[in-house]
């Protein structure tokens, strides 16, 4: 086992490694087809030209390669990851430390994603459990309709609906009845607070997690199913083994290991759903900070945060292979 | 004194430890202790003076701050705050009397030092402060911006640092006179000095600018408590400002909000003032509670077209100028697009916004599709097959506004049209990279007339004119230095004046709206004035129940 996670993770660090290095050709392309980002910083202003320069210096764009079509700039890649690696993620372009926006923003952000896998989890085992259990029966046919009915929704106008039908008059009314700083007012607070970080941020992460959660009732229901045809099932069952027994010990547990992978990918894809979610809550995330920045022309912000999020990418990446190895003995002896 | 504050004091913990704090501020009755809650757009990156420039942080910074003079928030005309007294006998050489026994936050006084370090360090091109243009009037300006070089594909190498670290136009005749010194005669020079750009600061501030960015040292009626960025913002009442405009409420809360998305946390009661999303609108107007708590004020922002004169044919032809401008439709794309939130267009000057306003100079600025169509054919028409581009930045609702402008266009003059939204729309513009007619927006910077012509259209270069249009005009920019070295404010306003009609006749631009201030507030608020120029809520006029 010890083996295989340290092949993982030096497979983990050489993908994130090209993902930098990927990135920074991007980057450096768009710099130069697209012009000088420098020039963000004035906003609608014309800059003297010794101001623009000064701006550059500030930010690194001064090297001369970002003016040559096509040239890669490895000097300035090869400065950026001696920088990362003393813990330097350089300045936003008003000077405000990229670590310190990200110790900010990451923590609501995971808090958003930690609410919306329990909810993937949750539904998605649950409804799919069922559905594979009662497959063919009404129930069966009702969660896979209700599945495409979540697919259908997107998730902005389910959170708009959230927002502007429901929560209002809720927190209206349970402000009213049980004081301001109540649970369920906090609960139903239309957007995020920091002060009550936990309590906010478990509607919005339901709402995302609903909505990515149309693809796990299916993968359950699917991965469930073949459990029960298995050859070991039909011996469990004709040992005499309690049907709960079995569903428990040997189709769940069976069964984990594609929801787990499932986790893993989806994880990624959930940060598009994030950027919405964040944006409509105004929950101060990840998500919401990159697009900021991407339309800022903020270079430096959108490499340091992409680069983290490749990392926690490749961390997820790297503990769901640890755990499907742990279900799945087969797999580390390859 | 001591003993009083610390009566209020306990008052308020009892207040907060006995649950009333977090109420829907019902509690704070006339005690003086009630909390104003905010939005903040998260634009906001810095509170520096020196570096702000957008709407929200100069609000902040507005109760922060004292300026030497103040705006009278319903007619925008200046008077003297920190300032005794402001005076000069030839308009070039300014003498500032500053009044006495003021400080700053830290103890610092406010004195002819404190406005001298923040005006050079602004003014100082290496600083790049976003307020830097400001200080060009100011002599010795050129001198603090250092020489460079600048190679054909417009890439610039800076080859001598600059040679001034100060204004030279600034002198410290004793710690309560700085005399100001020009390049030339401003009669409108004390009107900018309210501007947040032209605030004080302390030594302590420019000793450490990063953290006077996130915790201002201010020298106003209220103190920054805390900054969270990107999150919320607190400021409370200084006990020992002694100017007389204060309000009699004593904390400001702001929450940071990304787009509209405080509209629900407005209805929700946890936010004071805000502003419905386009979506909302027609509810938010049609529901007769919310419609009562709505403030309206013109807004002090113009959105116009401008035309590639140094192209030539057709574009610096005044026909087709007015012809374009005739064909379009103001009220009924404002109405159909973005109501509420604009209004047509007459003029090139805001008209009950700023001093020297007035409504209709522009007269071809009435849709009127016949002389439209008339203007055209004496210019010679649009060539057949051509599209007219529309260049404009990248924002929704400038891409809505211009695409209904466009179809104006179309269906009235048979010109078919194409939008190009552009990323480096300011870039391309100063390049003269356009091809077609620009959406162009200009938003004053000081309550002056002159600071919506000079700016926009003056270049003193007769040979390839202004920089975005080409546009060049000797009367023009004679009227404009005829203001600039009037003997006083009310004849420069004239001179402006006559430099407006200069621009109408010549059909320089064609203006298309103004934008509206709307506020809706909650039942907690009362006496909620707009500032014309930022659209946002006059705190220190506000009372809250």
């Amino acid at each position: 086992m010890g083996r295989y996670i340290t092949r993982r993770v030096l497979q983990g660090i050489l993908t994130l490694f090209l993902v930098m290095f990927l990135l920074h050709l991007l980057t450096t392309l768009a710099i130069q087809l697209n012009g000088n980002p420098a020039q963000a910083f004035f906003g609608d202003r014309t800059p003297s030209p010794s101001q623009l320069a000064a701006v550059e210096a500030r930010y690194g764009l001064d090297d001369p390669c970002y003016d040559q079509l096509g040239n890669p700039c490895i000097g300035p890649f090869v400065e950026r990851l001696g920088d990362y690696a003393q813990g330097d993620f350089g300045e936003s372009l008003r000077g405000r430390e990229v670590t310190d926006i990200v110790s900010t923003a990451a923590p609501n952000t995971l808090r958003l994603f930690a609410v919306v896998t329990v909810t993937w989890l949750l539904i998605g085992m649950t409804l799919g459990g069922i559905a594979a259990r009662r497959r063919g029966k009404a129930s069966d046919h009702g969660i896979r309709g209700l599945s495409i009915l979540i697919d259908a929704l997107p998730v902005f106008v389910m959170l708009l609906v959230y927002k502007y039908i429901f929560s209002v008059p809720a927190s209206r009314w349970a402000k009213e009845t049980f004081g301001a700083d109540s649970f369920p007012a906090l609960l139903f607070k239309p957007s995020f607070s920091p002060q009550h970080a936990w309590v906010t941020v478990i509607i919005p992460g339901i709402l995302l997690g609903l909505a990515g959660s149309a693809a796990f009732i299916r993968l359950v229901r699917a991965a469930q199913l073949e459990t029960y045809n298995a050859d070991h099932v039909r011996t469990a069952r004709s040992k005499g083994l309690s049907e709960r027994h079995v569903s428990r010990h040997h189709v769940v547990r069976n069964s984990a290991i594609p929801v787990v992978t499932a986790v893993g990918i989806v994880f990624t894809e959930a940060l598009a759903g994030a950027v919405i979610t964040e944006g409509m809550m105004n929950i101060y995330g990840m998500g919401g900070v990159l697009w900021k920045a991407v339309q800022d022309s903020d270079v430096s912000v959108v490499i340091g945060i992409v680069t983290l999020l490749a990392v926690v990418t490749v961390v997820v990446m790297i503990v769901v292979d640890v755990v499907y190895a742990a279900l799945d003995p087969r797999i580390r002896y390859e | 004194m001591k003993t009083a504050r610390l009566a209020a004091g306990l008052t308020a913990l009892a207040l907060v430890v006995t649950g009333c704090g977090g109420g829907d501020g019902d509690d704070s009755e006339g005690d003086g202790d009630a909390t104003v809650k905010l939005t903040l757009s998260q634009d906001v990156d810095t509170l520096l003076p020196m570096d702000s420039n957008v709407g929200d942080n100069i609000s902040v910074l507005d109760v922060v701050y004292d300026g030497l003079v103040r705006y009278d928030p319903k007619t925008t005309k200046p008077y003297n705050y920190v300032a005794e007294d402001i005076s000069s006998t030839d308009n070039t050489v300014w003498t500032i009397k500053i009044k006495d026994g003021l400080t700053f936050q830290n103890d610092e006084p406010v004195d002819a030092d404190a406005f001298v370090r923040a005006w050079n360090y602004a003014a100082y091109g290496p600083n790049a402060m976003a307020n830097n243009y400001f200080f060009e009037r100011f002599a010795g300006y050129d001198e603090m911006q250092g020489e460079y070089e600048e190679d054909d594909e417009g890439n610039v190498t800076v080859t001598t640092e600059p040679t001034a670290k100060e204004l030279s136009g600034l002198k410290v005749v004793d710690p309560q006179t700085l005399e100001v010194t020009l390049n030339g005669p401003f009669a409108g020079f004390a009107t900018m000095l309210g501007y947040t750009g032209f605030f004080p600061v302390a030594q302590e501030c420019i000793d450490d600018v990063e953290a006077c960015a996130v915790k201002p040292i201010g020298n106003g009626p209220f103190e920054i408590e805390e900054w969270d960025q990107g999150q919320s913002l607190s400021a409370a009442k200084w006990d020992d400002y002694s100017l007389e405009e204060t309000p009699d409420y004593g904390r400001i809360e702001w929450v940071e909000y990304s787009g509209d998305s405080d509209w629900a946390d407005f209805e929700a009661g946890d936010v004071d003032a805000s502003f419905p999303p386009p979506a909302e609108w027609q509810a938010a107007v049609s529901d007769p509670d919310l419609s009562s708590r709505m403030v309206e004020g013109p807004g002090a922002a113009l959105t116009y077209i401008g035309f590639p004169m140094y192209l030539g044919k057709p574009f610096d032809d005044i026909e087709f100028r007015k012809a374009i401008s005739m064909a379009i439709d103001r009220d009924t794309i404002i109405e159909k697009v973005v109501p509420g939130r604009f209004v047509a267009a007459d003029s090139w000057v805001v008209p009950d916004g700023v001093p020297g306003g007035v409504a209709g100079t522009c007269e071809f600025c009435t849709f009127d599709p016949a002389a439209a169509k008339a203007a055209l054919a004496k210019a010679g028409g649009w060539p057949k097959d051509k599209k007219l581009i529309i260049h404009l930045g990248e924002d929704e609702e400038s891409e809505a506004i211009f695409k209904a402008v466009g179809d104006s266009i179309q269906l009235n003059l048979g010109i078919p049209y194409e939008l190009d939204p552009t990323p480096d729309y300011f870039d391309r513009r100063s390049a003269r990279d356009f091809t077609g007619i620009m959406r162009a927006n200009w938003f004053p910077d000081y309550p002056l007339n002159e600071n919506y012509l000079a700016p926009v259209y003056a270049s003193g270069d007769p040979k390839l004119g202004n920089t975005s249009f080409g546009y060049y005009n000797a009367d023009f920019e004679a009227l404009i230095k005829e203001g600039d070295s009037a003997p006083d404010l009310e004849s420069a306003v004239t001179k402006y004046q006559e430099a407006e009609k200069v621009i109408a006749s010549d059909m320089a631009s064609a203006p298309v709206a103004f934008s509206r201030n709307v506020m809706f507030y909650s039942d907690r608020l009362d006496n909620v004035v707009l500032d014309p120029f930022s659209g946002e809520v006059k705190l220190r006029q506000l009372k809250v129940n």
